[in-house]
């Protein structure tokens, strides 16, 4: 057991933790599975807090299995990193349409080469998973390819690549092995892909099926519809994204629809089958379509299955998940666990989070929980949806005093010129007795740009007034969130506004629309302009 | 055009409605309701600006006297404002909500602005920030092909610009909305009069030889281009010009380094002309942080665009195949199909009767005001450009509606000029708020500097040389930020929520505490641990020294 390599200095945490003055000798004082956002985040600053760590990954390969993963994990190999550059990709495609009106002669079609992206794209995933194995390297962390499990509280078993099994002792173990995407148990499922597959396709579908409501779903339904296929999406609720701001999911769902994709709400897939002409896919309505490919995008469940928790006693939830309490520990002192395994807020940042905290927990000497309020997040449809803070049902069911709404629903400057039917939205939700901005909101482009700032201004408790104050940016859709001077509606305390009332709402929008299309640039004045319709309509609509 | 104007006559059934409505005001804050109000100046007591005082001094006796001495004299309105662009018809309106009797006039519109014509929206719908953004969108594109190509998408041929069908677009759209506003403007309740204004004394304005005397005169007739009187200017457009040339320029000088040059500069570039910026100094950009004009020079010159630094234009020269030739200190460049000034902006304050009324003006020609934009000449006000504050269109609408409270809400409000965020579109745009490094270190001295440059997910795609310079400014004693700059796309949408952390006083602290959204540019911003200088008073710490960041994010 050569492990070893360098000479490093022993924890001044560690003989804290050994009150009896007695040191135990392990071979690390941290050792991660898994080498993720989470793993290589809580890794890398342990080590530089003076720690010895070591930590395993499985192979690399863009699509994910038991034995098959990668360093950078999830986000950097089949995660966040490939989806945006597809999004990227499939942006172009309405882009292109747009310039025509902006004097660009450009030819009916223009030719899109899958291949050539996909090829970009494991370039990039490559040349990011070397960078992310020099972090670790450069930052003293011990990388070991092969599977790891749990043996003991203190033990930890690599599996190598040629099958030979080593196991080395550790002071911490720390769980960082992320999650898979789930397959809906349906016959013929073997023949749909996950968003694994979906990002690493031979070809471009003509006709592509997404199952699922979740980002994963709307996002792989704009990429193709991007790029040119045709999209029909299928979930079981009457709205995607479940979770969100009901308005938030309304407007995803119109725009969804306005950049072509169909829409099957309220629809589950009772069957595949495979035919000459391709996938025929059989709803629960009795319909029946083809398709190239069929995308389940049906949730993700924890990777723990293999790790062996149960034979050390490590708790797990329900669906497999980790338990963990503030601090990312489990019920064995001696293990942890971070990231999209304790399945708390499934989001990189957030991996990155609780790795950081976990890492001054332990061997910083400053015990800090990760806080998961406020945490803004994306979707990146086209447009995009990015949110922080409460959703508008959120804050009716947790705010003391009565909830304020602000809303906006504008055409963009560039659709003026673009003829683009497609418009922004966006919302605080403010309580109003403590005047603090609740909830942030908005679907359009740059939706997720645009919200991190706001993001600080919340995570601080920033005020509607404070909002006010700040000056806009001219011209630019972001200057919206500091204009919006009236209020859209006011809910009362404790009332629970169902969905049915909310989406009416959005309809007499709509009827408004033509006179919102009018006041695109002065968003700064319409609301005053607006307020007295806006109630008078808004009104009847909520008590109704 | 004029039918669709509000008829001056006092007669027309419009001015009778506004002045029912002045004489029942529905509006508790009623414009009459200031004089009565013996205490209504009392929290006026507290201020210490020496100018608030006599203004507040002037107010007291004008009330007295308006008490005692004469019953109220009747005004055709409460307000007349000269100039219907952003900070007249914010005002204007807010003044009509709040229950005044408003007017506005405004010269005919045309695209580019002179002592006779003008157009409702002014210049930030007409000639300024809406036509340049719609044609900086259009220019943009030819950057978005060559993205695309990285991204698999071949063209056929090159994608080919069309110049008029732009501009044809372009004015559909601005006619659209000056339109808009002139409906906002009936909406409200306001009297729009076509014509050019000109005050005749403190409370009586002409326009056209039809006089209207209003309780208040509010100034909001902006700025113009500004073109220095050398051999041949005649030849050289400004930026209205520019926004609705009847061709695109094949080769283009553009003299001049602030934010229209810059702007101008990229929109030609996108639009494939051939673009020389001829600037006086080393680098674009005066006033803004040092680090982000080195920045965007470089950037602008990877995408194609040609800078002659330190030269000054002397002549233009016409040749007579029609070119044009620019003479500068440095040497002559000719052929040129266009020759544009961007060499800054001048107040409108010309043939306004300012003169001869007494209203202050700087040297530079703008209208003195003190901090609620009032004159030198109680009556009269002033907002916007032609007050040579801040030149931005939010700022005006900021004036406009400090102005209307004050006046007519009964709520002296001061317009706030801290943390005031701005962008420049050029391509790459900018985007900032608060203080620049430099100013930083001169008003705190300990300074932490963090910053990031890095290729943008985009660019390790497409190939493009394409980089974003982020920088934070922390005041080393309290932890605030004092500064946000940016250079890279989407800069302008990414540091509005950012100016609502700045302004309201948020420290690096905060912004480490918040998580990043990912992955975005914008996530950067609340990912910077380390700072790349520290910058101290003290001789003893006072090194600058530079710590690398570490490489990623991870």
């Amino acid at each position: 057991m050569n492990i070893i390599i360098m000479a490093r200095k022993m924890l001044i945490d560690g003989e804290k933790g050994n009150p009896n003055g007695e040191e135990t000798h392990y071979d690390f004082d941290l050792f991660v599975i898994g080498a993720g956002s989470g793993g290589v985040r809580a890794s890398r600053f342990s080590a530089q807090y003076g720690a010895k760590v070591g930590i395993c990954e499985l192979p690399f390969h863009p699509v994910s299995s038991e034995v098959i993963g990668g360093v950078g994990g999830t986000c950097v190999i089949r995660g966040c990193v490939p989806k945006k550059i597809l999004v990227y990709g499939a942006s172009f495609g309405p882009e292109l349409q747009d310039a025509r009106n902006f004097g660009w002669e450009l030819n009916e079609r223009n030719d899109f080469d899958w291949k050539k992206l996909l090829h970009k794209k494991t370039e990039e995933i490559l040349r990011l998973n070397g960078i992310y194995k020099r972090l670790l390297a450069n930052s003293g962390v011990k990388l070991y390819e092969g599977e790891g499990k749990v043996v003991g509280p203190n033990e930890v078993e690599v599996t190598q690549l040629d099958g030979t099994k080593i196991s080395y002792s550790a002071k911490h173990i720390l769980i960082a092995t992320g999650s898979r995407a789930q397959r809906l148990p349906i016959p013929g499922q073997e023949l749909a892909i996950t968003s694994d597959e979906a990002l690493s396709l031979e070809e471009l579908p003509k006709r592509a099926v997404v199952l699922g409501a979740g980002y994963i779903a709307v996002e792989f339904a704009s990429i193709w519809r991007g790029m040119g296929a045709t999209v029909d999406l299928f979930y079981r609720k009457e709205l995607p994204l479940r979770g969100f701001d009901d308005e938030m999911r309304a407007v995803v769902a119109r725009n969804l629809e306005g950049r072509g994709i169909n829409l099957h709400p309220s629809t589950n897939l009772t069957e595949l089958v495979r035919t000459e002409d391709g996938i025929k896919v059989r709803t629960d309505h009795g319909e029946e379509l083809m398709a190239d490919v069929v995308l389940f995008a049906t949730g993700r469940a924890p990777n723990t299955k293999r790790l062996n928790l149960e034979a050390v006693g490590v708790e797990l939830d329900k669906i497999g998940a980790v338990k963990v309490d503030e601090y990312s520990q489990t019920n064995i002192p001696s293990i942890w666990a971070i990231g999209d395994a304790t399945n708390r807020m499934n989001l990189t940042p957030v991996a990155l989070m609780e790795g950081g905290y976990f890492a001054k927990t332990v061997f910083g000497g400053e015990p800090i929980k990760p806080d998961h309020t406020n945490v803004p997040c994306a979707v990146f449809c086209i447009p995009p949806l990015s949110v922080v803070g409460l959703s508008e049902e959120q804050a009716t069911e947790q705010a003391n005093g009565d909830v304020l709404v602000f809303t906006s629903t504008f055409n963009p400057m560039k659709n003026t010129i673009s003829g683009r039917q497609e418009k922004t939205f966006m919302k605080l939700v403010v309580d109003s007795e403590t005047d603090k901005v609740l909830g942030a909101s908005m679907c359009g482009p740059d939706a997720p740009e645009i919200m991190q700032g706001i993001a600080i201004a919340l995570k601080c408790g920033a005020t509607k007034a404070q909002f006010d104050s700040t000056v806009g940016i001219h011209p630019s859709a972001a200057e919206e969130f500091v204009t919006l001077r009236s209020v859209t509606r006011r809910i009362a305390a404790g009332s629970n506004p169902s969905l049915e009332s909310t989406r009416y709402e959005s309809e007499e929008k709509r009827l408004e629309e033509g006179k919102m299309s009018m006041e695109i640039f002065e968003a700064p004045f319409d609301h005053e302009m607006g307020e007295a319709t806006k109630k008078v309509q808004f009104s009847p609509a909520r008590s109704s | 055009m004029a039918a669709s104007l509000s008829t001056p006559k006092l007669s027309s059934p419009t001015l009778q409605t506004l002045c029912k409505k002045c004489k029942f005001p529905t509006n508790p804050f009623s414009s009459f309701s200031h004089y009565n109000k013996p205490n209504h100046f009392g929290s006026f007591n507290s201020f210490s600006h020496p100018r608030t005082r006599s203004y507040c001094r002037r107010f007291t006796t004008r009330a007295d006297s308006t008490n005692v001495a004469e019953p109220p004299r009747k005004y055709d309105f409460d307000l007349f404002t000269i100039g219907a662009g952003s900070g007249g018809v914010r005002a204007s309106r807010f003044a009509a909500n709040f229950g005044a009797s408003v007017a506005v006039c405004e010269l005919p519109f045309a695209t580019v602005s002179s002592d006779s014509t003008g157009g409702v929206g002014g210049t930030c719908v007409l000639r300024g920030c809406v036509p340049k953004k719609l044609l900086v969108y259009a220019s943009k594109y030819s950057h978005e092909f060559e993205e695309s190509c990285g991204f698999g998408w071949n063209y056929a041929a090159e994608p080919e610009h069309d110049w008029s069908t732009l501009i044809a677009n372009k004015n559909a759209e601005i006619q659209r909305l000056t339109g808009i506003y002139k409906n906002t403007l009936k909406n409200a309740g306001v009297a729009l009069i076509e014509g050019r204004g000109k005050i005749v004394d403190p409370h009586t304005v002409d326009v056209d030889g039809k006089i209207y005397s209003a309780k208040n005169i509010l100034i909001s007739v902006g700025g113009r281009p500004f073109i220095p009187d050398i051999p041949g200017s005649e030849y050289a457009i400004d930026s209205d010009a520019a926004l609705d040339l009847p061709s695109k320029p094949r080769k283009i000088a553009i003299v001049g380094g602030g934010y229209i040059a810059v702007e101008f500069a990229g929109i030609f570039n996108g639009l494939k002309s051939d673009v020389h910026v001829f600037i006086r100094q080393k680098k674009v950009l005066r006033g803004f942080d040092e680090e982000i004009r080195d920045f965007v020079g470089e950037q602008m010159l990877l995408r194609g665009i040609e800078f002659r630094t330190e030269e000054s234009p002397q002549a233009i020269i016409k040749s007579s195949d029609g070119s044009l030739s620019l003479k500068t200190n440095k040497g002559t460049i000719d052929g040129f199909s266009h020759i544009m000034f961007a060499t800054g902006r001048k107040p409108n304050t010309k043939n306004l009767g300012l003169e001869t009324v007494g209203v202050k003006l700087t040297e530079n020609g703008a209208i003195e005001v003190d901090e609620y934009s009032q004159t030198s000449v109680p009556s009269i006000w002033a907002v916007g450009d032609v007050t040579d504050r801040i030149n931005l269109t939010p700022v005006a609408l900021m004036e406009g509606g400090a102005l209307a409270k004050t006046l007519f809400a009964n709520k002296p409000t001061k317009p706030e000029y801290s943390a005031v965020p701005s962008a420049v579109f050029s391509q790459p745009p900018i985007a900032q708020v608060g203080l620049t490094e430099e100013q930083a270190i001169k008003e705190y001295g300990d300074v932490d500097v963090y910053t990031a440059n890095f290729r943008p997910l985009k660019a390790t795609l497409s190939g493009l040389p394409d980089r974003i310079f982020m920088k934070l400014i922390v005041c080393a004693k309290t932890n605030k930020v004092i500064g946000l700059h940016m250079c890279g796309e989407d800069s302008p949408e990414i540091i509005q929520g950012f100016a609502v952390a700045v302004k309201a006083g948020l420290t690096k602290a905060d912004f480490d505490a918040t998580v990043g959204i990912h992955p975005t540019a914008a996530e950067e911003l609340v990912t910077m641990r380390t700072p790349t200088r520290k910058i101290r008073r003290t001789p003893s710490e006072g090194k600058t020294d530079s710590e690398i960041k570490s490489t990623a994010g991870v």
